[in-house]
């Protein structure tokens, strides 16, 4: 499909197009803080030299608390509310290609097992992905180590690169054309191409190159050091997995009231000490070296062995928000150099 | 610093010093367990040791006695745990260090963090060495906001200082942060907390990086419990930040390490210097100053109580 270009001065008559006919959620800045909200139009965005924002778009696909459904007692019976589906079709602009390639394998999680979940499904089917390029990734980015979609996304309909004074857009689907169409964009020329691959190569030079972790993470050791060494200083706070992209554990609980109520799921994660604990009392995770390791194998050796990729797009949020600086990255070069000796 | 870890572990006096090691960026520490002398060395001190380590203290306690690296403003959480008998004080050795303020991450946003090369004190501020050069990041804009009302020349409670005291001055008042707020009419309070609680996540990060949030099991975490739902509801939110400052309140010293490690950005210490407040203007007492003092609100003195319901 071809490239094409806007101007930054048509960028926000672009907005308001898309803003007429879907609900746009873009990055904003809230008391400093960079999250994925609905807005009306382009004074609300934050997309100018903006780094990955603090919150994924994960809350936009699985949300932090979602009703699973309602309920009626009158007498002995019951009566299930299932819950409205609310969202009409949407445009979340402004998507990081590490949040956009979750998809991928959020996806594989949830459609895993009969029945899938339809909920997520649903959200998927009525979203369309305006991805923008990371001119400027962070000190904690290292999406080209367990990937390339940062240079050939996945999951995305368009992908913006800022070139300074215009937008480079390539549209990738169908959608993705029809959404290019409701814009002055105009075909990209010679100038615009390589203009684009400088912005690009400029990017790659400041990520890790890519690893080998396919390979080598399918031999990392259980009983590996590290994780007496992690245990240590981990303090078992939820903040990686809550603001990682591709954690998709739940809880589900119940809001009774009298004689009606809710029941709900949200998110929990495998760093809480209760996560595993079972009504015997017994607690297969007891301490925070089992935990700190589930997540590492989770992400990187359970996610191959059952979907062929790995559970972790680089997006390094994890690394920026740990309070003890736990920084991923390093967790696995310490594996990787007795996985690779093995 | 380093020869006294190096000495309390050669002599068997402590089992670990606590302290802090080199991050994964140059703009960052770590929490690190030095058990062996020859590690030692590991050990680092400059404008990136941000972290409050007493948060471990209990734990290691428990192993034996431990060595501790401080900063003035953490050894009152030390004052703290011993006052409400979570440690014994011959089970810690702590030293102290002298501390011209710690490093405000924010303060970096205009620096490319990719290209950070060291951090470190400066008569004026901190300075930044990157591939472009020097930058000297100004006081007031380069410290975390409590440093800049920080009156401690040196720590409260010690066994070996390091350093010459330093002489203070604070810039800002203790209480800059919530004149503001108090000015508001109780709506827009209402407003802007309820504002700040829906970003939160609910990942607790505050909570577990808190020295003085050591229940054995949180009120948060009791299953099959309705004190507090799970769900993410500006209401639930609300009542778990509300109901955690009211648990530390007379004994919150004001590290500020939930309102650093909120990922949502969510002003905690706003909360907390309020009850701060309340505490030293009902009962006199300021957490982290006396170890020998009873715990402010686990003890009822019926004689001297300043405003008795009674009257």
């Amino acid at each position: 499909m071809e490239a094409k270009v806007i101007s930054k001065q048509d960028l926000a008559t672009w907005i308001d197009a898309l803003v007429k006919q879907y609900e746009v959620i873009a990055p904003v800045t809230e008391d400093g803080v960079v999250v994925f909200r609905q807005v009306s139009g382009l004074s609300e965005m934050t997309i100018e030299g903006m780094v990955g924002p603090a919150k994924s778009l994960r809350e936009h696909f699985t949300p932090p608390t979602e009703t699973l459904f309602d309920y009626k007692l009158e007498d002995l019976s019951a009566e299930v509310i299932p819950p409205e589906n609310e969202e009409r079709h949407r445009v979340i602009f402004g998507a990081r290609a590490c949040d956009a390639a979750t998809l991928l394998y959020v996806g594989a999680v949830y459609s895993n097992v009969e029945p899938i979940d339809t909920a997520y499904f649903m959200r998927r089917e009525k979203t369309y992905l305006v991805g923008l390029f990371c001119n400027k990734p962070a000190w904690s980015c290292f999406c080209t180590e367990v990937g390339d979609f940062l240079t050939n996304p996945v999951a995305m309909d368009v992908y913006l690169t800022d070139l300074g004074n215009r937008y480079y857009a390539e549209p990738l689907t169908p959608k993705g054309e029809e959404l290019i169409g409701l814009g002055n964009f105009r075909p990209a020329d010679e100038n615009d191409k390589v203009a684009n691959e400088e912005i690009r190569q400029k990017a790659l030079e400041r990520l890790p190159k890519r690893a080998e972790h396919e390979t080598a993470c399918l031999s990392y050791d259980w009983d590996h050091p590290v994780w007496t060494e992690l245990a240590k200083k981990c303090l078992s706070c939820g903040a990686c997995a809550f603001l990682c992209p591709t954690c998709h554990c739940f809880d589900i609980q119940e809001h009774p009231k009298l004689k009606k109520g809710s029941r709900y799921r949200c998110w929990d994660t495998c760093q809480f000490e209760k996560f595993t604990l079972m009504a015997s009392g017994h607690n297969p995770r007891e301490t925070r070296k089992e935990r700190t390791r589930q997540r590492v194998f989770h992400k990187f050796k359970y996610s191959q062995e059952r979907y062929c990729m790995l559970g972790c797009v680089g997006c390094g949020r994890c690394i920026a928000a740990c309070p003890v600086n736990i920084d991923i990255r390093r967790v696995l070069e310490e594996l990787e150099k007795t996985a690779v000796a093995k | 610093m380093r020869q006294k870890a190096k000495e309390l572990l050669e002599s068997g006096e402590v089992k670990v010093v606590i302290g802090y090691g080199q991050g994964s960026a140059p703009f960052k520490s770590t929490p690190i367990f030095i058990e062996k002398p020859e590690d030692a060395h590991k050990l680092i001190w400059n404008p990136t040791c941000v972290n409050n380590l007493t948060v471990y203290l209990r734990d290691a306690c428990r192993q034996g006695k431990a060595a501790i690296v401080v900063k003035p403003c953490d050894a009152r959480s030390i004052i703290e745990l011993i006052r409400e008998n979570q440690i014994e004080r011959d089970d810690v050795v702590i030293l102290a260090m002298s501390c011209p303020g710690v490093l405000n991450l924010d303060a970096l946003a205009e620096i490319d963090l990719a290209d950070v090369k060291s951090v470190e004190w400066h008569q004026s501020g901190i300075a930044i060495k990157t591939n472009a050069g020097e930058t000297i990041i100004p006081s007031e804009k380069a410290f975390a906001s409590k440093c800049l009302s920080c009156e401690l020349a040196e720590s409260p409670i010690a066994d070996k200082k390091f350093g010459e005291p330093i002489e203070r001055h604070p810039i800002r008042s203790k209480y800059a942060d919530i004149e503001e707020l108090e000015k508001m009419l109780p709506k827009e309070r209402r407003a802007y907390w309820a504002r700040q609680f829906a970003r939160c996540i609910r990942c607790y990060a505050c909570r577990s990086v808190c020295p003085g949030c050591y229940c054995k099991e949180c009120f948060t975490d009791k299953p099959c419990q309705l004190w507090v739902l799970r769900s993410t509801d500006v209401e639930s939110n609300w009542f778990f930040h509300f109901s955690r400052a009211m648990h530390t309140a007379g004994r919150c010293i004001a590290c500020g390490e939930c309102e650093r490690v909120c990922p949502m950005g969510i002003p905690l210490m706003r909360l907390n210097q309020k009850m701060r407040k309340e505490v030293r203007e009902m009962f006199g007492e300021e957490a982290g100053t006396n170890p020998e003092a009873p715990p402010t609100l686990g003890t009822f003195d019926l004689k001297n109580d300043p405003d008795p319901c009674s009257e």
